[in-house]
């Protein structure tokens, strides 16, 4: 750990001579103007956080999960997402892999909730779902790789009242109506971290809209854990926990 | 920036092809490559931003009987916004290519291996925020074939040659000359595509023994549009663009000790007939004295040759069985050999042009198991060049960048 320390206290003295000003304000903007470009995109990812796009493991049946953060926390997004084994690895003939269904639904409950009190919000609805399928397969004792096809929507729409319009550093964005609709290819590796715990990097790509993300999560009985990567995305990292039981 | 995408995509198939080996038991042995990179990357000049690399290999090696089988690979590759070397892209420039491999591999004895085998890749180049992949100037589809033939000359230490011919059929969709549409407005058809459309051939042998590789690669691309712009009178002639490269390359993977070194050493000549006429501004018509560097319109003769040199000393200190250390020099040193530095106004000097790019880098790296590593890692970049002109492309900064980065591979 010592050694740690004086090597992180070099890091700081090397980036002392190559030091720059952050403008934070400027970046804000930038931000913002490519979620006002593409809002449909922006939410989505925070759909990606909560999709349960991992196999069942090995013995399981199905599953329920729900996306705690970012997702219903803090953003009242109420979710569940489940997954069912249609056919264990092996089962029928040497090698054929497993297969699972997987599927999920979530809605920003507390948009509508905000629209039916507030008098400048006539209308707020944020919902989308998923569906696919993922083939899993072992290539030896500690490695699983697996594939997998979903689909995924999300419908987003905020309207306000006539001169009540949405604005964002002194524009004018009006109503927000917008939809995201892809079909995703993913592609993964899986491998052992202790009894019943994982670890696994996987890419979702999607075929019509070319949105694509990594995910690296750590997940036990459960919980998971995860980092998203959104390398085109308004916010390219994404903490995720998320919850779940097998059976 | 197209050489970058095409010496890129031609070095990835190339390498990762062998990489797959076939186990004895399978009939089928699947092959998967995960690399993923995120970081923040803040300039001296310009504000703060984030960018991230994308690696991802799938592949599926069948064998068909003890002597033949054949290796599927799909590789999904995304370059992310950084720091990147002079006369590169733009830190922001972005892309994205699909990469699709078949190869039947035939053993003749227990030295020889043939591997012929077909490529197609699809590459989409983005520039702005948010800019369709779609429209991208610089996106590109490349089809082709390649010969590979193996000799293996010692099995103890994994010793073998490898010789390789290949062919690419290269077309950029989207490219046009904006500039020559814009003088000749009265011509209502396209008249400006497909010019950067070209045939590359490459031949490359590969000696790899106990840890130790070098290669020795020649590339020669030929422009099926582009004409080159005489160097006498200024416009362009009969005579297509050609380009060639002779690259020679080594360096090793050891460990000693606590120690695992990885330095690679490259250099690079590249030659082109094309030059380059400099107009100082979009009405510049001084024709007069083209040779003179300070002229309005000015020729620059093989403004594109030059000679690179690169090298990459990697050192991990393993610390414990999971936790090491890393440290890395890298620099990369293009000289040019007829381009003149230019100063701040735009005016060619007698020097000729030179750019350095050196990065130094820290990092802690947790080995996760036995195929898959965690690493965090600090660099320091420094750019310098003696080309002082830095209106559309930053020749001269310094730069943090602090980031994460992840490697599963079976």
């Amino acid at each position: 750990m010592k050694k740690i320390t004086i090597f992180l206290t070099a890091l700081l003295a090397l980036a002392w001579p190559a030091s720059a000003a952050v403008d934070w304000e400027s970046k804000g903007m930038q931000m913002a103007g490519e979620v006002v470009a593409n809002p449909a995109a922006f939410l989505y990812d925070f759909q990606q956080d909560l999709e349960g796009t991992t196999p069942l493991p090995p013995g399981k049946t199905f599953s329920v999960q729900t996306g705690l953060f970012p997702t219903l926390i803090p953003l009242t997004n109420l979710n569940l997402s489940g997954k069912y084994r249609l056919h264990g690895e092996g089962r029928i003939a040497p090698g054929l892999p497993q297969l699972d269904l997987i599927g999920g639904y979530n809605d920003v409950y507390a948009a509508r909730m905000v629209a039916r009190n507030s008098d400048s919000l006539e209308d707020a609805k944020l919902y989308g779902y998923y569906i696919g399928a993922i083939l899993s397969a072992s290539v030896s004792p500690k490695i699983r790789t697996f594939w997998g096809y979903k689909r995924s929507a999300l419908r987003a729409k905020f309207q306000f009242a006539p001169g009540e319009e949405l604005e964002l550093m002194n524009t004018k964005i009006g109503n927000i109506d917008t939809g995201f609709k892809d079909d995703f290819l993913m592609a993964g590796i899986e491998t052992p971290k202790g009894v019943r715990k994982f670890w696994s990097i996987q890419l979702n790509y999607g075929v019509a809209t070319q949105t694509f993300a990594t995910k690296v999560s750590w997940y036990g009985p459960h919980f998971e854990l995860g980092l998203n990567f959104y390398p085109e995305g308004v916010l390219v990292f994404h903490p995720v926990w998320n919850f779940h039981v097998d059976f | 920036m197209k050489k970058i995408i095409l010496s890129g995509l031609l070095l990835a198939g190339a390498c990762d092809l062998y990489a797959a080996v076939a186990e004895d038991s399978h009939i089928f042995t699947p092959y998967f490559d995960m690399t993923l990179t995120e970081a923040a990357y803040l300039p001296s000049r310009g504000n703060i931003f984030s960018g991230g690399n994308i690696n991802t290999q799938v592949g599926l090696l069948a064998k068909a009987t003890k002597k033949d089988s054949f290796f599927g690979l799909y590789n999904f590759n995304y370059s992310g916004p950084a720091f990147q070397p002079q006369d590169g892209k733009q830190f922001t420039d972005r892309d994205m290519s699909h990469g699709f491999n078949l190869e039947y591999r035939r053993s003749l004895g227990e030295k020889f291996r043939l591997r012929p085998g077909v490529s197609y890749s699809r590459s989409f180049a983005r520039t702005g925020a948010n800019e369709a992949w779609q429209s991208g100037l610089y996106n590109m589809n490349s089809r082709g074939a390649q010969l590979s033939a193996d000799y293996s000359f010692d099995f103890d230490k994994n010793g073998f040659i490898t010789a390789t011919w290949l062919m690419r059929q290269i077309e950029f969709p989207n490219y046009t000359d904006l500039l020559r549409e814009f003088q000749n407005p009265s011509n209502t058809a396209e008249t400006s595509g497909g010019l950067q459309d070209q045939s590359l051939t490459q031949i490359s042998l590969r000696p790899s023994w106990n840890g130790f590789f070098a290669g020795y690669t020649y590339t020669e691309q030929k422009y099926k549009n582009q004409r080159v712009v005489d160097a006498n009178t200024g416009v362009y002639g009969e005579k297509k663009q050609k380009d060639s490269s002779v690259s020679v390359d080594g360096g090793f993977r050891h460990k000693l000790w606590v120690l695992e070194f990885s330095p690679m050493l490259s250099y690079t000549m590249r030659s082109s007939n094309q030059n380059f006429l400099r107009y100082k501004s979009a009405l510049a018509t001084n024709f007069a004295n083209m040779a003179d560097g300070s002229n309005d319109v000015t020729m620059v003769k093989k403004n594109y040759d030059y000679n690179e040199l690169t090298f990459a000393v990697p050192v991990d200190l393993n610390i414990t069985g999971k936790w090491a250390i890393g440290g890395n020099m890298s620099v990369t040193r293009r000289v040019y050999t007829d381009r003149g530095a230019r100063d701040i106004d735009n005016n060619y000097t007698a020097a000729k042009q030179k750019n350095l790019m050196s990065t130094l880098t820290g990092s802690i790296r947790k080995r996760m198991n036995d195929v898959a590593t965690m690493r965090l890692f600090y660099s320091l970049v420094v750019a310098s060049s003696n080309n002082k002109f830095e209106k559309y492309m930053p020749y001269n900064y310094n730069g943090n960048a602090f980031g994460i980065s992840y490697q599963l591979s079976y």
